[in-house]
Parts: C-alpha cells; structure tokens; sequence
C-alpha cells in the first residue's frame, strides 16, 4: 500500500516556514483574548480553592462550640420550666420539686405537703 | 514534546504556549480536511484559523485523548459552512479567487504547477476521498486514526483511499502519477 503513496508535498502549509510561522502567529493572536480570561477563570477558582480549607475549619469550630452551648443551656431550662408548670396548674411547690425531681415521697412527705396546701387554702 | 493530553489540559488553563504547540501539532492534519472540503488552498487556511479559535472555546467539551478526532470535526463543520456562505454570497467569483490564491502563494513556477495539478485532480475526488487521500499521505496517518477522526469504519476508510488514488492516477495520467509517487 505505502508503494502508492503520493507526494503532495507541495500542498504541505508548513513547508514556506515564513509562511507557517506568520499562520500560527495570527491564530495565536486572535486566541490571545480567549485564553486570557481562560487563565483568570482559573487564578479565580484557585483562591477560592485556597479560601477552602481556612473557611470549612472556622465552620466546624463554630459547629463545635454552638453544640457546647446548646448542651449546656437547655437542661436547666427545662427543669425551671416544668416546675413553674406545675406551681402554675396549683401543685403545692413540695410536691412540685419532688416531682421534677424524680423523687418518691413518703407518706409523711406526702401529709406535710397537703397540709401546706390547706393552710394556704385557709389564708 | 508534551503529549497531547497534557497540551490539552494546560491550554484548557489559558497556557499560550500548549495552545500554540496543538497548533503546530495538528495544522497539517487540519489543512489537509479543510482542503478536502474546499480545494483551495487560501479557505482552507481560513477555515483552519477560525477552527482552531472555536475548538479553543469548546476545549472544556473536548476528551483529551480525542482531540485530534474532535478539532477535525470541528474543522469540516466550519470549512462547510464557510462554503454554503461563500456558495450563497458570491459564487460565480471563487475560481477567479482560487486562481489568484494559486498565483500569489506559489513562488517557484515548477512547484506552482505541480499544485495546479494536484488541485485540479483532487477536484475530481468526493469531500471524504479527498480528507482520506491528504490525511494519509500528506499527513501519514494511519487507518485506525483516519477511521476514528472520521467517524468511518477502517475498511471504509481503505476504500476512501483505494478509490481516491485510482481516480488520481486516471486524472494525472500515467506519467505524472510516478512523479507523485514516493519510491
């Protein structure tokens, strides 16, 4: 097959040096804007990628800390609140702490608290 | 020399000079479908030229490993189109064009006909004989590259060849195909 091959040799574009130089200079020319605001594209996706890392530790540290706080903010809370409920609904205040309190009155407890509230029924 | 892979990926970053070096790497090959498209030596560079401007904007769609197949296509679509246009807007003036594109590129009156020769049998041949006939043996590449860049089978692509060189030889005549035929 190679026995056949023809010389078109003198259809070669790049066998006038001159001329081929001057063609790869005009089309370097005319790709100079392109590849110009393809090179900023890249320097901007390049700082952002830089801001990266910083940015993602700052978040988790925020992440962290808000979850601290949380924890610690939200116990108390909920203890106050219930026993305000139940001071409010007119559950005598000993019988109200043993009650957020997980305790178990005893009998004893239990006629202390009631006459309490009968002598503030009384008043 | 860089690969091509890599040319792709650093022009793709705006790097002038892997995007000059893919110029210089594939030109010939693209000249040679230009050329099968027009025949005319001065469009074909023009086709050329805006061809490699557009694959310079669509580089992010281009499969590295592919972009010779890819900026042929290119090339074809724009040489195509470029002679629709041309066809439209002026048709009755493009051999006087190409007459005086033939005049003033060629310097040397032997060489110059030798190419008036080539042109005009190449005239004879089909758009795809024509890119088969250059790529292969202006631009020496081979049959699996020429199928692949061309979207045709490799057997389709021997025949493109085989059809391409026998209407050559009929055109040229006997004694001027020898003087074409490396030896």
């Amino acid at each position: 097959m190679n026995d056949d091959r023809m010389d078109f040799s003198p259809l070669d574009p790049t066998a006038d040096r001159k001329h081929f130089e001057r063609v790869v200079a005009s089309i370097g020319d005319r790709a100079a804007l392109e590849l110009a605001r393809r090179r900023a594209r890249t320097s901007a996706f390049g700082q952002i990628a830089g801001w990266r890392r910083p940015m993602l530790a700052a978040a988790a540290a925020i992440v962290i800390a808000s979850v601290a706080v949380l924890t610690q903010v939200t116990t108390p809370a909920n203890d106050d609140r219930s026993q305000g409920f139940a001071i409010a609904m007119g559950v005598p205040q000993g019988l109200a702490e043993w009650v957020t309190g997980g305790g178990t009155p005893t009998p004893a407890d239990l006629l202390a608290g009631l006459a309490g509230e009968g002598e503030g029924a009384a008043q | 020399m860089a690969d091509v892979r890599e040319l792709v990926v650093r022009a793709r970053r705006g790097d002038t000079a892997a995007f000059e070096g893919l110029v210089r790497r594939f030109y010939r090959a693209a000249y040679a479908t230009a050329l099968g498209v027009f025949n005319n030596p001065m469009d074909a560079e023009d086709a050329c030229q805006d061809a490699f401007i557009r694959a310079l904007e669509r580089l992010d769609d281009c499969q590295p490993d592919r972009f010779g197949g890819w900026l042929l296509q290119i090339v074809r679509n724009r040489a195509r189109n470029l002679r629709d246009y041309e066809r439209v807007r002026d048709g009755p003036d493009l051999e006087v064009v190409a007459a005086a594109s033939r005049e003033r590129t060629d310097d040397a009156s032997e060489r110059s006909d030798l190419r008036a020769r080539l042109e005009t049998a190449l005239e004879t041949l089909t758009d795809a004989q024509r890119e088969v006939v250059l790529l292969h043996d202006l631009e020496g590449w081979k049959h699996r590259e020429i199928a692949e860049a061309l979207g045709i089978s490799e057997v389709m692509a021997r025949q493109h060849l085989f059809v391409a060189r026998r209407a050559l030889r009929e055109r040229l005549g006997r004694a001027t195909w020898k003087e074409f035929i490396n030896e």
